[in-house]
């Protein structure tokens, strides 16, 4: 592997690489503003100077400075280079360009959303100087409501062009450009042509100031009361990776987490947005519904009056008579928990499953000049259905289709269903029309519904930010994720139920069910491990000048 | 050194009333033409070569030999394009209309020579928005050499069609830098782009391009006609051939003129343009990029080492502007930093930000509220920007950088006389002093 020395400190790289991004990915951190490794280099802002030493074509042992800084975020690094990010040219142009960006910056930090997280602050920290030698009045630029999710505050911007990069190269819509020229150019829509595409979220996350702000997440949190959970996305097949920000069991926003082989540093609007379900309208106790009351209980009551129903239900019906529902947006653990539990009270049992919402066809996003793909929305809206199929066949015999399940209840076969419901339910009027024959309903959900409406019983539950586990996306990519926030009380994760109701030993987590999925010949799953968030925390150190 | 009459003038009399529009058949008559002909009877490679002789430099204002960048071209890449540089705006700059006014067809013959030297499919004349005559006049005169299969032909012993078109541009300066020049050709916004890769590897529409100004492509014929020797016995070792002189300011007689490079300044002034009128002080050697000379350099040669020699950052487009002793060089200065402030593209932050911060800076000290601390920090702001010391992408800050270093090195005083005053908090100060 190819090294170069930066700041007198060895790193190395593979393949074609600029200089900053070999020091990015070798955990050097060199002050960026314009550089997105996922668009294209325009090497404008001119943070990222550096001065280098380069070898020699003719005699490469022989190094030779080059007089001029030049841009670390378009200069390919090459082997035996020094580079030198501290030196007292590349220092003063840091110090120059800081200077420059904060003339006319109008200094709101106490009243903007980004204080905390913005690359302006932590730079000025960094980089900058600590007084303002600007005596001239700042220009004013206006705010200005440009999409669905986004405001601009365009005196904030930075004209780093990130965000139009975006919009032409990642979701190729093209909506923002910049408007005007030199000091007055401002980013903009063009007139009665919003930014709004299904990804437009994603430029208020690579905008490195407060000029793009989130309307959704406005004026709701300080970011540095945020606490950060790794995630997986539950709304759809992507299988994007995801960070729940949330604090005191609130969720306040998603942000995209990168992974190469998914969603680069992307997710759509409807990863970004659909989490208020979190938080609305969820159901608030445990019930029973005997012939002529609605009876409130405990977990113990409930656990045990599941079993009890269950029971008699055989015991009266005979084996077979008992149908199990999942839904691809459980967690693989919480099916096969479910799946066992049922087996073992009615060995014959049917294992159904609910179908998934599809809509239209997968929407792919294109790079308009290269062609690349940059974005897939599968049309597939469940977050699990791989791990539905692979469970569906991990039980085997007595699987029910779900077009076969409406002769099969009409032929009065079962006299118990237990039905996990959706996290969203996209066809709970239809799926409640086809089990009301069945006498014993019992349903496990997160939210009222027409199901919970009709149910014997109703068990409340997690949604996926308060629990743990796997979901396996289209590819069938296993991919765990930690649970975020407190669930509301008194619902508590499906696999937790039938945790206990298997009477399994110690306590109930995840991790500890995916061992036990291991020793059950579903090896695959020993080894899921569960993703580190690393908080960007760095120790602040002012360059000398 | 021998200049023994006008080249790219021969045609365009010095008596305004006597200049008229060269039709194509005027200028055939007059010998043109004459010189594609004879470079259509040679191999390209010799017209490559005869270039590289004559040492003819580029007239846009970089000044960079024009053979050697047509060798930059790569083998056996193809479509190739050529982009005339007839942007034009850098101020005190109007030789490449002046020509193009007259005799049009000059340049086209330069670019049909060039085009087949080259092996061009399609020229392009990037003409400044403003110049709406002179575009009129340049369709007309492609027209008729059109017509007289000049163009929409095959270069001879090629399959390759040749065609020009004029392409207006919108009247931004910075379309006149090369890879701003291009962007806005392919219809984008006019932002310089980021090199690697040249143009010459991948200029308009990710192809091959060369870039020549009006002038230097003006050139070409003669170059043809009276080969390389000719050409160099004009000017000095460096800095080779005739050039066009546009004289503004504080002179008798302003106008283009025609000589050789080298020539004193002081020469140039009182050969061609009735000399100074009243005291001379200062000059701009080229264009408001270039920087200014002093009092003492009045005697400056003008060619490509004017800059080493004079301490400005070049010859630039030799639009030389004279100032008398009456001038107000802060009012100058302000009007200079002005127009790069406004013309800045805005891409790279040290020049957007810093043009527009030394733009109000100076309007203050003009309004009279200049304090002792403007100076240093005016220099600072000045020298920290252009793509010499490698904070931007092109060369407009590096212009500003010499505006603004040059006027304040080489006339410290008429700037501290005028900051002498310091901020006293709480009272209103009224501009006092100040020639606005
Ligand atoms: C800000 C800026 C503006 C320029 N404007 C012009 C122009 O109007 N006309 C021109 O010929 N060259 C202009 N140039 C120079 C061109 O970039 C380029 O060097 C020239 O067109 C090359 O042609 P030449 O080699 O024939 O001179 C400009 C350069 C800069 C940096
Ligand atoms: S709005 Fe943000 S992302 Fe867009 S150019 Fe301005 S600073 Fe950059
Ligand atoms: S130096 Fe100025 S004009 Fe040139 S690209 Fe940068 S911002 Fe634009
Ligand atoms: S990060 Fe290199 S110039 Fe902006």
């Amino acid at each position: 592997m190819p090294t170069m020395e930066v700041d007198g400190k060895q790193i190395s790289w593979e393949g074609k690489k600029m200089i900053l991004q070999a020091c990015l990915d070798n955990g050097v951190e060199l002050p960026h503003y314009c550089y997105h490794p996922g668009m294209s280099i325009v090497a404008s802002c001119r943070i990222c100077l550096v001065e280098i030493e380069s070898p020699d074509p003719k005699d490469p042992a022989k190094l030779v400075r080059v007089p001029k800084l030049v841009p670390s975020c378009q200069t390919p690094a090459v082997p035996g280079m020094k580079v030198y990010s501290k030196s007292p040219k590349a220092v003063a142009n840091q110090k120059a360009v800081m200077e420059f960006l904060l003339i006319n910056h109008p200094l709101d930090c106490p009243v903007c959303d980004q204080a905390g997280e913005c690359y302006l602050q932590d730079y000025s920290f960094k980089y900058g100087r600590s007084e303002s030698r600007f005596d001239e009045n700042k220009a004013k630029k206006p705010k200005k409501d440009i999409g669905k999710h986004v405001v601009l505050y365009s005196d904030r911007c930075i004209m780093c062009t990130r965000c139009v990069r975006f919009t032409r190269e990642i979701s190729g819509t093209g909506e923002l450009a910049v408007f005007g020229r030199g000091h007055k150019e401002e980013i903009d829509v063009f007139q009665g042509k919003p930014l709004d595409n299904p990804l437009s979220g994603n430029v208020i996350d690579i905008c490195p100031v407060g000029a793009l702000l989130d309307k959704d997440f406005m004026f709701t949190q300080r970011v540095w009361f945020l606490k950060t959970t790794p995630s997986i996305s539950p709304f759809g097949s992507g299988g994007e990776n995801i960070l729940i920000q949330h604090n005191q069991g609130r969720i306040y926003r998603i942000k995209p987490r990168f992974n190469a082989e998914i969603n680069k540093w992307w997710i759509s609007d409807d990863i970004r947005y659909g989490w208020q379900f979190v938080h609305e309208n969820r159901l608030a106790e445990l019930r029973v519904a005997d012939a002529a009351h609605a009876l409130p209980m405990a977990w113990e009551q409930a656990e045990a009056r599941l079993e009890q129903t269950l029971l008699r239900s055989v015991s009266e019906r005979g084996q077979g008579s008992t149908l199990l529902m999942l839904s691809p947006f459980d967690t693989t653990e919480e099916m096969f928990l479910a799946a066992r539990y049922i087996r073992k009270v009615d060995p014959q049992a049917a294992i159904g499953l609910n179908m998934s919402r599809i809509d239209g066809q997968d929407q792919v996003f294109t790079n308009p000049t290269t062609g690349q793909v940059t974005y897939t929305i599968r049309a597939d809206k469940s977050p699990n259905r791989s791990g539905a199929e692979k469970m569906r066949r991990h039980f085997g015999d007595n699987i029910v289709m779900f077009n076969d399940l409406a002769s099969q209840i009409a032929s009065g076969r079962y006299a118990t269903v237990v039905l996990l419901a959706d996290a969203i339910g996209h066809n709970d009027d239809e799926l409640a029309a086809l089990l009301s024959p069945i006498a014993n309903r019992i349903v496990l959900s997160s939210r009222p519904s027409r199901l919970t409406g009709q149910a014997t019983m109703v068990l409340p539950v997690c949604t996926w930010a308060e629990k743990s586990g796997v979901y396996e996306n289209f590819e069938g990519r296993v991919q765990a994720f930690e649970k975020a926030i407190e669930p509301p009380e008194p619902a508590r994760a499906a696999g937790h139920v039938f945790w206990n109701m298997l009477g399994m030993p110690g306590t109930y987590s995840a991790a500890q069910v995916r061992q036990v999925m291991a020793d059950h010949g579903l090896s695959e799953y020993a080894a899921v491990s569960i993703p580190v968030h690393h908080e960007k925390v760095e120790l602040m150190e002012f360059s000398p000048l | 050194m021998a200049f023994s009459g006008p080249v790219l003038l021969k045609r365009i009399p010095n008596d305004p009333q006597q200049r008229k529009l060269l039709r194509y058949a005027d200028y055939v008559a007059t010998g043109g033409y004459a010189s594609l002909k004879k470079a259509w009877g040679m191999p390209a490679e010799d017209i490559i070569k005869l270039v590289v002789d004559s040492g003819l430099r580029g007239r846009g204002g970089a000044g960079f030999p024009c053979g050697t960048k047509w060798t930059f071209l790569p083998k056996e890449s193809f479509p190739r394009y050529l982009a005339v540089n007839f942007d034009e705006s850098e101020p005190g700059t109007f030789k490449d209309r002046y020509l193009s006014d007259y005799d049009p067809h000059v340049l086209l013959e330069g670019i049909a020579i060039a085009g087949y030297a080259n092996k061009i499919s399609t020229s392009y004349i990037y003409i400044r928005g403003e110049y709406h005559k002179q575009a009129k006049i340049l369709e007309e005169a492609l027209l008729e050499a059109y017509a007289n299969g000049i163009f929409g032909q095959k270069h001879p012993g090629t399959d390759i069609v040749h065609n020009c078109y004029v392409h207006r541009g919108a009247g931004a300066y910075i379309c006149g830098e090369e890879t701003g020049l291009l962007e806005s050709l392919e219809g984008k916004r006019g932002w310089p782009r980021i090199k690697p890769p040249f143009p010459a590897v991948a200029g308009a529409f990710a192809k091959p391009t060369i870039i020549n100004n009006v002038e230097t492509l003006a050139c070409l014929p003669y170059i043809l006609e009276h080969g390389a020797a000719w050409f160099k016995s004009m000017g000095t070792p460096s800095s080779a051939g005739p050039k066009l002189f546009g004289v503004s300011g504080h002179v008798n007689r302003p106008g283009v003129y025609e000589d050789e490079l080298g020539i004193k300044m002081s020469t140039l002034i009182d050969k061609y343009c009735g000399g100074v009128k009243g005291k001379y002080r200062a000059a701009i050697p080229g264009g408001v990029s270039m920087g200014i000379l002093g009092t003492d350099q009045f005697d400056a040669q003008l060619d490509f080492d004017i800059g080493r020699k004079y301490n400005v950052l070049g010859l630039g487009t030799a639009g030389v502007i004279v100032m008398n002793d009456q001038t107000d060089l802060v009012v100058m200065l302000r009007n200079i930093v002005r127009f790069f402030a406004h013309e800045s593209c805005g891409q790279c932050t040290p020049c957007r930000e810093g043009t527009a911060w030394m733009h109000k800076m100076l309007s203050r000290i003009v309004a009279g509220y200049g304090t002792a601390k403007d100076f240093d920090l005016l220099l600072e702001v000045g020298l920290s920007m252009g793509s010499m010391p490698g904070t931007t992408i092109c060369g407009l800050a590096d212009g500003a950088n010499w505006a603004v270093k040059t006027f304040l090195q080489k006339f410290p005083e008429d700037f501290k006389k005028r900051l002498k005053r310091d901020v006293v908090p709480g009272v209103t100060l009224t501009p006092a002093g100040a020639a606005v």
